[in-house]
């Protein structure tokens, strides 16, 4: 006879339905041993179950501290991802945003004779030729 | 191959106040007024080698157009208190200004050297001293007041640049101004400044900031003048020599009649552009910005966006 002592610890359990529980139930009434594994499994459960529950003091338990633990793996990832968004948004901005006008030396000195012009001694006495521009 | 500079200013109408003494002034003023054509040789002898170029100078009615052989096709108006310069028709910058004062007042002592021949012509020669040191010998036409030489001297009392008349016709010219009085865009004069109010005996007279960003400031001793600009990008100065100046970087470009020196800073380009005699810019430059090295990150940062 083979006597289903996994099906008990499923009842006890309440893990048992259907036939299976029917099937367990028609064995435990013509089977003593079975039964009385049931009573004392039932007693060592209930025991365990009725016992206090302690709570060490914190002397005892110093590497219990909560510790923070920084998510190393997430956080290089975002920083990456961070990275990465930044060069790219600086790589678009600089496609798309016409370069810089390049500031001639020509420019800068039509400016000067320019304004010299207006100086109350301006005359051939402060004439200036302009640089070369080479074609 | 060389394009001809094509420069046309509107003398604006501004008393000689340079306060030369009122025989010079007097001259100063009547030259303003004159009409006439002439050529003129600028040569300068400079630490780079010797520049030199030839200007056609036409004059009439305070109108004032220069035609050079050194140049691009540049267009400058000066005149109702402001100046536009275009190129190819097109806007490259422009300015106002209220009442251009001299600057450097009575900075000069002026000593009369007595009357000469220029050119066949009756003239009077002045010398320009400045801290008692000769730098610059004028020769003015008697008749017209047209400054028909000009000598400006190092601080070793010998020629920097010579600007002379090899021509000078006093019928009054026809003037071709190509239509670039037609400029409207506002001028943008600049109020304030973090820059020294006097740099050496120069005076700031005004400074501007165009649409690029670019500023710059205006200063005169009366006689020499500078411009210092600040950039949002470095100058790009082809053919330049780079120079070393008390521990600072530069680089130095001369022309027939001015020179420029380019240099960074952590925060801008630097551009100093004038027509000083070699010491007096390097006194200028010790109370500049100095060089300063912006680094990479900020190299290409400005070569990207400015």
């Amino acid at each position: 006879m083979i006597h289903p002592t996994e099906q008990i610890s499923a009842y006890l359990d309440g893990e048992l339905h259907g036939q299976e529980l029917t099937r367990l139930m028609d064995h435990l009434s013509r089977c003593g041993r079975c039964s009385a594994d049931l009573e004392q499994m039932q007693f060592v459960r209930s025991a365990v179950r009725s016992l206090p529950v302690l709570e060490l003091p914190e002397a005892l338990i110093p590497e219990a501290e909560p510790v923070v633990v920084p998510l190393r793996r997430h956080k290089g990832m975002w920083a990456g991802v961070a990275a990465a968004a930044v060069v790219a948004a600086v790589a678009l901005a600089a496609i798309v945003t016409p370069p810089p006008d390049e500031i001639s030396l020509q420019q800068l000195n039509s400016m000067v004779g320019a304004r010299s012009t207006l100086d109350p001694v301006f005359g051939p006495a402060k004439v200036s030729a302009f640089p070369v521009v080479e074609e | 191959m060389r394009r001809l500079l094509s420069l046309v200013a509107v003398l604006v109408v501004v008393p000689a106040t340079a306060a030369f003494g009122a025989e010079l002034d007097e001259l100063l003023e009547r030259g303003h007024e004159a009409s006439y054509s002439a050529e003129q040789i600028i040569s300068c002898s400079t630490p780079d080698g010797v520049r030199d170029a030839l200007v056609r100078i036409d004059q009439v009615g305070g109108e004032l157009q220069l035609t050079s052989n050194a140049t691009d096709d540049v267009e400058v108006i000066a005149g109702d208190g402001g100046w536009t310069i275009t190129s190819d028709g097109g806007l490259v910058a422009q300015a106002s200004v209220d009442g251009a004062e001299s600057g450097g007042d009575e900075i000069y002592v002026v000593e009369e050297e007595g009357a000469v021949e220029y050119l066949g012509r009756v003239a009077m020669a002045y010398l320009l001293v400045r801290d008692g040191e000769p730098r610059a010998e004028l020769t003015i036409d008697d008749e017209t007041g047209v400054v028909v030489k000009a000598v400006t001297l190092t601080i070793d009392n010998e020629t920097y640049c010579e600007r002379r008349f090899v021509s000078l016709d006093t019928e009054a010219p026809v003037i071709d101004k190509n239509g670039v009085d037609g400029v409207d865009n506002p001028p943008t004069l600049v109020e304030t400044s973090s820059l020294p109010e006097e740099v050496s005996g120069f005076d700031l007279l005004d400074q501007y900031e165009d649409e690029s960003g670019v500023r710059f400031a205006y200063y005169s001793d009366g006689f020499f003048s500078f411009a210092l600009f600040e950039t949002p990008t470095a100058v790009a100065v082809p053919d330049s020599t780079p120079v070393e100046f008390e521990s600072g970087n530069y680089r130095r470009v001369f022309t027939a009649g001015q020179v420029t020196y380019v240099w960074e800073t952590r925060d801008s380009g630097m551009a100093l552009v004038g027509d000083l005699p070699p010491d007096l810019h390097e006194t200028v430059l010790a109370e500049m910005p100095h060089p300063e090295d912006p680094g990479l990150f900020r190299r290409w940062w400005r070569a990207l966006f400015g």
